[in-house]
């Protein structure tokens, strides 16, 4: 006889990673029309430009969006890079199955991570509009494939509906995506913004974007420099946590305390190792399996005695102060523009990360995407524009629950001679990190971890700083004007009225104006 | 008697013309030398304000304030000054008047102006009265309300009219703002004796107090004007009249006499020219409240403050004030000039002012002995 338990689990079955995905899309960022929109154009564009620095690529994206049917609400969209191409065999992994990548377990920075990005794309199309992706990609190799992708809900799996090959001499790829329940607008939220931001801070990147009332956009690249490519690292000892530690321990191949310190941990000698084991009370010829909790804490405090290079960023590509500014000179044509990238820091476990700033004041500055003026001109407000970034990927939403936010709110704003509420003002925040903590796997908002806000605080600081000595120059500069154009009015006054006074001729007023003002006037 | 008018009128004018010219002088001199003009202002603030106790008024201490082209915060009032004196120079050499008022709006088309209100312009006058030592009236600047009536024996010219004081209705001579301009022809008086209120005024020359006491009767209404007061002074110094007080017997009273005798302190930049330090205060006092068994009022909270502020002004550092308001303390009660009508409405001129007459001149009035 069947019991209860025996109907209830009757239709108990393993949900697929994508079936879970398909039932809570909006953790993927496809929430609301404009922002789902976003979110297409983000998972394509972040791996287009990853792929073409993987390659050692300038990456050169062409994003357009087109109406279908004539209908706002039903869209294409179409990415296409010059990358290396995707070998035949990987479509189906790349654009149809969930929590594949290259990336995942990597301790190395890309845009993109849990490879959930554009197989996600592909299933919110695959939903939305029933119709499957469109692939066409090539190595370069004189062939070119086209395949329609679709994504097997249940089995997690990517299906090529039909394929093609057809010759011909180009290298890149070319993904179209066919949704509804999207809708394009210019607004802060929408993708013209979004790509105005990643052009900001992948200033060697030159993106195309054409809207769909046919607009062409070019955010050309401010540089010919591709940023080298990251390496992947070892955890850093500044931040690990005891269990990271027994992780390690129960994986290494290493065969004393001392050289599972020395191998799987950077910045870390022989000699330190020794010298952290002595200081611990932990043998360092012990087998490391063998090692204790108690030990492993011991290690950890032990290693805040020690001296230690700080971790190293090979893995880390953080855009540099001079790249920064010229992205931000190219988009934003400020008046003032100063950049800073802060030396490495590691939060959490050992994870290292890179805070960069700049702060861009006047020109275009501060005026966000609404109230755009026809033409396409930027308007709106002014006021403090904050444009946040996680490794150079756009974080467009969610702002209010993000660290940037939390540290940009703690700073005492008018130290700094500025007014939020009203001054032309571009603050750009990017953190570097191989493992970006962020609040949600729809990548738009990064955790409150302490260090991060503390030193995206001290970033901000700093250039704020710097924006201050601007603004007290612009002032006096100002004031000088001011003084002189005081004096130009009523020295000449006074030297006629004296003369009239004196029944003299008028002296000439010239040389005290010039002496007074510095007023040159021949 | 009669007395010739003197050639002072002429002279002010002239003065401040050569004033003004010299002024303009310096500054195209700086100008010339490639140095910022700079003015030395003398400083109008309380703490720069002295008591003169030789001349018995009010003048401006040692202090000066610089106001130079060269700097940025001063350049436009150095300017304005400038625009004001020529305006004034204007005003002198076309032998006209403006008012203060006029000038300020006057200023609205000035390449220095405007000024944001009258109160602005008014400074910038009283900085070039204060530079010069000189009256606004010299300057062509005159306040806006007249000064107050005159009855008696003397002849006025003003341009091609003249004016016989006796003749000019019942109010008497008007004294214009304009009174340094106005030339004293004939003087038959040998005193003038000045009242606080209007209604004393009219009692007196009902009474014939002008011919009585061959005086020249002035009625003062309350505070007495700038033109008032250097009407007093010229008539002081140019007639050689001797000038009586007479006031209510309350400390606003003996305050009202008291500017007359030793000048204002607000004022105290031009007190030279407005203070009559010989005049000599014949108002009802404490003692003639109890003398003449005067109807009285309570002395007010306001009063007492008052009397003890006086105590101390300097101005009042003599004998006869400190017994005067000590008395009226004393007694907490005031009078006024009008009470003596409790005896008819001829006893002042028939009975009081005689006697306050004989105390002041020695000398005997209305065959009275």
């Amino acid at each position: 006889m069947k019991t209860l338990a025996d109907e209830l689990f009757a239709e108990f079955r393993e949900h697929s990673v994508s079936e879970f995905f398909r039932r809570n899309a909006a953790m993927l960022g496809y929430t609301g029309k404009i922002r789902s929109l976003t979110t297409i154009v983000h998972e394509g564009v972040t791996n287009s430009i990853d792929a073409c620095e993987e390659a050692g690529i300038m990456p050169k994206v062409n994003v357009t969006i087109k109406k279908i049917n004539d209908d706002p609400e039903h869209l294409k969209v179409i990415i296409e890079d010059n990358a290396s191409g995707i070998p035949e065999k990987f479509i189906p992994d790349v654009f149809g199955k969930m929590l594949a990548g290259t990336k995942l377990h990597r301790h190395q920075q890309s845009r993109g991570q849990q490879g959930l990005g554009v197989s996600g794309a592909t299933m919110f199309g695959q939903i939305t509009s029933g119709k499957s992706t469109t692939v066409t990609t090539s190595t370069g190799n004189g062939e070119i494939v086209q395949a329609e992708v679709m994504i097997d809900v249940d089995r997690n799996v990517g299906k090529i509906l039909k394929s093609q090959k057809i010759k011909g001499n180009w290298r890149g790829t070319r993904v179209e995506i066919e949704a509804k329940e999207v809708a394009y607008m210019r607004s802060r939220y929408g993708p013209f913004n979004y790509l105005r931001m990643t052009a900001i801070a992948n200033p060697h990147a030159r993106i195309t974007f054409v809207e769909p009332d046919g607009t062409l956009t070019i955010f050309d690249n401010a540089t010919d420099k591709v940023p080298e490519r990251p390496k992947p690292m070892p955890l850093h000892p500044w931040g690990i946590m005891s269990d990271d530690l027994l992780i390690l321990a129960k994986h290494t191949k290493a065969r004393s305390v001392a050289g599972l310190l020395s191998t799987e941990l950077s910045r870390v000698s022989k000699q330190k190792a020794d010298e952290v084991c002595k200081l611990a009370n932990v043998p360092a010829s012990k087998k490391p399996f063998e090692l204790s909790w108690e030990e492993a804490e011991r290690i950890v405090s032990a290693f805040k005695q020690v001296k230690l290079m700080a971790p190293p960023t090979s893995g880390l590509r953080p855009i540099g102060p001079k790249d920064l500014e010229n992205g931000m000179r190219q988009i934003l044509n400020p008046d003032f523009v100063y950049t800073i990238t802060r030396p490495p820091k590691v939060y959490r476990g050992g994870l290292p990360f890179i805070v960069e700033c700049g702060i861009a004041y006047g020109g275009n500055a501060g005026k966000s995407m609404e109230g755009k003026n026809e033409g396409g001109e930027l308007g709106g407000e002014a006021g403090m524009d904050l444009i946040r970034f996680a490794n150079r990927a756009p974080l467009v939403f969610d702002q209010g629950g993000c660290a940037i936010t939390a540290a940009v709110r703690s700073i005492d704003w008018r130290r700094y001679g500025v007014d939020l509420e009203n001054d032309p003002l571009t603050i750009l925040v990017n953190v570097s990190s191989a493992y970006v903590p962020y609040t949600s796997a729809g990548k738009q908002s990064i955790a409150d971890e302490p260090e991060i806000i503390n030193e995206t605080r001290t970033a901000i600081m700093e250039a704020a700083r710097e924006l201050r000595k601007f603004l007290y120059r612009r002032l006096k500069a100002k004031e000088r004007q001011e003084r002189a154009g005081i004096f130009e009015r009523f020295l000449p006054v006074i030297a006629r009225k004296a003369a009239r006074l004196a029944g003299a001729d008028e002296p000439d007023i010239k040389p005290l104006l010039k002496k007074i003002a510095g007023v040159d006037h021949d | 008697m009669t007395r010739e008018s003197t050639t002072k009128e002429l002279k002010h004018k002239e003065k401040a013309l050569k004033d003004l010219a010299e002024l303009g002088r310096m500054i195209v001199e700086d100008i010339r030398k490639t140095q910022p003009p700079k003015l030395k202002i003398p400083s109008r603030s309380t703490s720069n304000i002295i008591y003169d106790k030789k001349n018995r008024y009010f003048v401006l201490g040692p202090r000066y304030g610089i106001r130079s082209a060269g700097s940025m915060k001063q350049v436009k009032k150095v300017a304005q000054l400038l625009c004001t004196a020529d305006f004034a120079r204007e005003l002198i050499e076309s032998g006209k008047f403006a008012t203060l008022r006029e000038m300020y709006y006057t200023a609205e088309g000035w390449e220095a102006g405007p000024f944001h209100d009258q109160s602005e312009s008014d400074a910038i006058i009283e900085d070039l009265e204060a530079t010069f030592g000189l009256k606004r009236e010299s300057l062509g600047l005159t306040p806006e309300e007249d000064g107050a009536a005159v009855y008696g024996q003397i002849v006025f010219r003003e341009g091609d009219v003249t004016i016989d004081a006796t003749k000019a209705g019942r109010g008497g001579y008007t004294i214009p703002p304009t009174i340094d301009d106005v030339e004293f022809v004939k003087c038959r008086a040998k005193r003038i004796i000045a009242v606080e209120t209007m209604g004393m005024y009219h009692r007196l020359i009902q009474e014939d107090a002008w011919k009585k006491f061959d005086a020249l009767i002035v009625g003062l209404k309350g505070q007495a004007a700038r033109a008032t007061r250097r009407f007093l002074k010229r008539a002081n110094e140019e007639l050689g009249l001797p000038v009586y007080l007479n006031c209510d017997g309350d400390p606003f009273g003996y305050h009202i006499g008291m500017v007359i005798i030793s000048g204002s302190a607000n004022l105290a930049y031009i007190n030279h020219e407005l203070a009559v330090p010989d005049a000599k205060y014949i108002g009802v006092t404490a003692s003639d409240i109890v003398n003449y068994k005067l109807p009285t009022d309570k002395l007010r909270e306001l009063d007492i403050a008052r009397l003890k502020q006086l105590l101390k002004d300097p101005r009042y550092n003599t004998e006869f004030w400190q017994y005067e308001i000590k008395k009226m303390l004393e007694i907490g009660r005031k009078a006024e000039q009008q009470a003596f009508a409790k005896y008819g409405l001829a006893y002042v001129v028939n009975e009081y002012l005689p006697a306050k007459l004989k105390e002041v001149e020695g000398q005997q009035f209305l065959g009275k002995v």
